[in-house]
């Protein structure tokens, strides 16, 4: 069970330890972070799930596929360390990771 | 007549307007129950909100047969999670992914979630293009039609049908099983137990796709889907493939299909919105959004409440169906300014609930705004006008409309349309 951290938009850091299955998308929301929308539900489709990584933690996650980048991209505070988080699978080697969630598009 | 002395799941003047029912109960409280059932209905923007997010408390078991039918058993105490679990296979329905709960739920619908993503649809893209060309051109040279069963229906199968890779001479005996079934929630037959037949059906067409996907994999998304594993690495067997494959076929089709008559509907009603799309087409999208938020095709869901908890603010016990009237929370006036006006390009209006919202999200909203994008696009393109035909359906401000008998879509069952070429198109 990793544990994680999430900062919210108001700056609030709250960790928690995330069930093994699922995306780290679901483990936000189902810990009960409303602002992260999440809007498709998870399908890489509606970029409403757009969290920044630590950089310390973003070689260790798996390479965005070419549909994340294109949506990605298309965000106003896209940066390097952007992810959706509806495309990070929960791993035990996500302990410590820590991700803020991006402001309003 | 009070509105609240009426039965949502069979009344029919509810059935022809509902969000005058909804905004009824909204008054009262947005978490209401009617005296008529033991039944909650959710009403509000941020109350919907808060039940779709949580599943912890709320178990989607009832997403099926609605909250007409009774649970199979009594609920004791204030949580009845393993009660839930002991009879859950006694729901009608329970086989469906829509009723899934938990760890079963996230892992199935894993493997769908990325068969629909921006670089799947773009490569559909063509296919659907060519499709509403020749759709809409064969309607306006007739200068008439019925959209929902001369357009909408057959396109929206045969989009489904080519993105998944079923095989054309299959395609027609699927339209006809699927045009013959009763529609889902049917107010008519609430006692009824639900019927499961058309997925059977498209059950042993599928099991042939599926096998033949494993041996011989191609570039469809049922070789995806045949070859997809769960998170932990582990792979579903045939039958969990079949049923997620079937599942993705049929579901979406009439809700897309209605959601297209619901958007007509607008368009024709209101011809100054209409001549503003035609000359600015980059705005179909905006008008899709904005149709949904006022009439989606799925009006309500449904979840029953595993524990004793709270939504905003009211007490909910344990065994509580609940109503998720997504309609409602669509026009709820806390959230949207002048909620029944149609109004392009309000603030945030990806938000609405039309296709709910948390781990149950409708998983082929990209495909159907895709898809409507794309035949809208056509019918403005081709047409200098598009009216309802006062034959039919009457005359503005009295028109005779058809919902279709149903307490979960909200949809016309026709809308006969009449139509003129545009003056540069060749046909």
């Amino acid at each position: 069970m990793p544990r994680l951290s999430v900062i919210t938009r108001a700056g609030e850091e709250h960790s928690f330890e995330a069930n093994g299955h699922g995306t780290l998308m679901e483990a936000i929301r189902d810990n009960g972070f409303d602002e992260l929308l999440a809007i498709c539900g998870g399908c890489c489709s509606c970029a409403t799930c757009h969290v920044h990584v630590d950089p310390a933690f973003v070689a260790k996650l798996p390479a965005r596929s070419d549909d994340e980048v294109t949506l990605l991209e298309g965000l106003d505070h896209f940066k390097e360390n952007s992810r959706l988080s509806c495309q990070i699978r929960i791993a035990d080697a996500l302990d410590g990771l820590k991700v803020r969630i991006a402001p309003e598009q | 007549m009070n509105l609240e002395e009426r039965d949502y799941f069979t009344d029919r003047v509810v059935l022809k307007d509902p969000y005058d029912y909804f905004a009824e109960l909204y008054a009262k409280d947005p978490v209401y129950q009617p005296k008529l059932r033991d039944v909650m209905f959710v009403t509000g923007f941020e109350e919907a909100n808060e039940v779709l997010r949580n599943t912890e408390d709320f178990s989607s078991v009832i997403a099926v047969t609605g909250a007409a039918v009774p649970l199979p058993f009594k609920p004791v105490g204030d949580d009845i999670s393993a009660q839930l679990e002991q009879h859950r296979h006694e729901v009608s329905g329970s086989d469906i992914l829509v009723t899934y709960d938990g760890q079963r739920h996230t892992a199935t619908r894993s493997l769908m979630t990325s068969l629909f993503v921006p670089s799947r649809l773009k490569a559909n893209q063509a296919y659907m293009e060519e499709l509403a060309d020749k759709t809409v051109r064969e309607v306006v040279a007739r200068g008439k039609c019925e959209l929902i069963q001369d357009v909408a229906v057959p396109y929206v199968t045969l989009v489904i049908a080519d993105l998944l890779g079923v095989p054309a001479d299959d395609r027609e005996s699927f339209k006809e099983v699927i045009a013959a079934g009763p529609p889902a929630g049917n107010i008519d037959a609430e006692e009824r137990p639900h019927s499961n037949s058309i997925l059977e059906h498209l059950a042993r067409y599928f099991v042939g796709y599926v096998q033949d996907r494993r041996a011989n994999p191609r570039a469809d998304v049922l070789t995806l889907l045949a070859t997809s594993t769960f998170p932990d690495g582990t792979t579903p067997d045939l039958q969990t493939i079949v049923g997620v494959a079937v599942f993705l076929f049929a579901a979406g089709q009439d809700t897309s299909a209605k959601l297209l008559g619901n958007c007509l509907r607008f368009m024709t009603e209101d011809k100054d919105l209409q001549q503003q799309l035609r000359q600015d087409r980059s705005q179909i999208p905006n008008f899709i959004e904005e149709a949904l938020r006022l009439q989606g095709s799925t009006k309500v869901t449904f979840r029953v409440a595993r524990k004793k908890t709270r939504v905003g603010g009211r007490d909910i016990s344990a065994g509580q169906r609940l109503v998720i009237a997504l309609s409602a929370a669509n026009r709820d006036p806390r959230r949207w300014e002048e909620p029944t006006e149609f109004k392009l390009g309000r603030k945030k209006i990806q938000e609405h609930l039309a296709f709910g919202r948390g781990a149950h999200t409708c998983i082929g909203a990209p495909l159907a705004r895709a898809e409507i994008r794309v035949l809208l696009d056509q019918l403005l393109k081709q047409t200098s006008d598009i009216s309802l035909s006062v034959e039919k359906h009457g005359p503005p401000g009295n028109r005779r409309l058809d919902y279709e008998a149903s307490f979960i879509i909200r949809g016309l069952e026709n809308l006969y349309l009449e139509l003129k070429p545009s003056t540069g198109t060749a046909s």
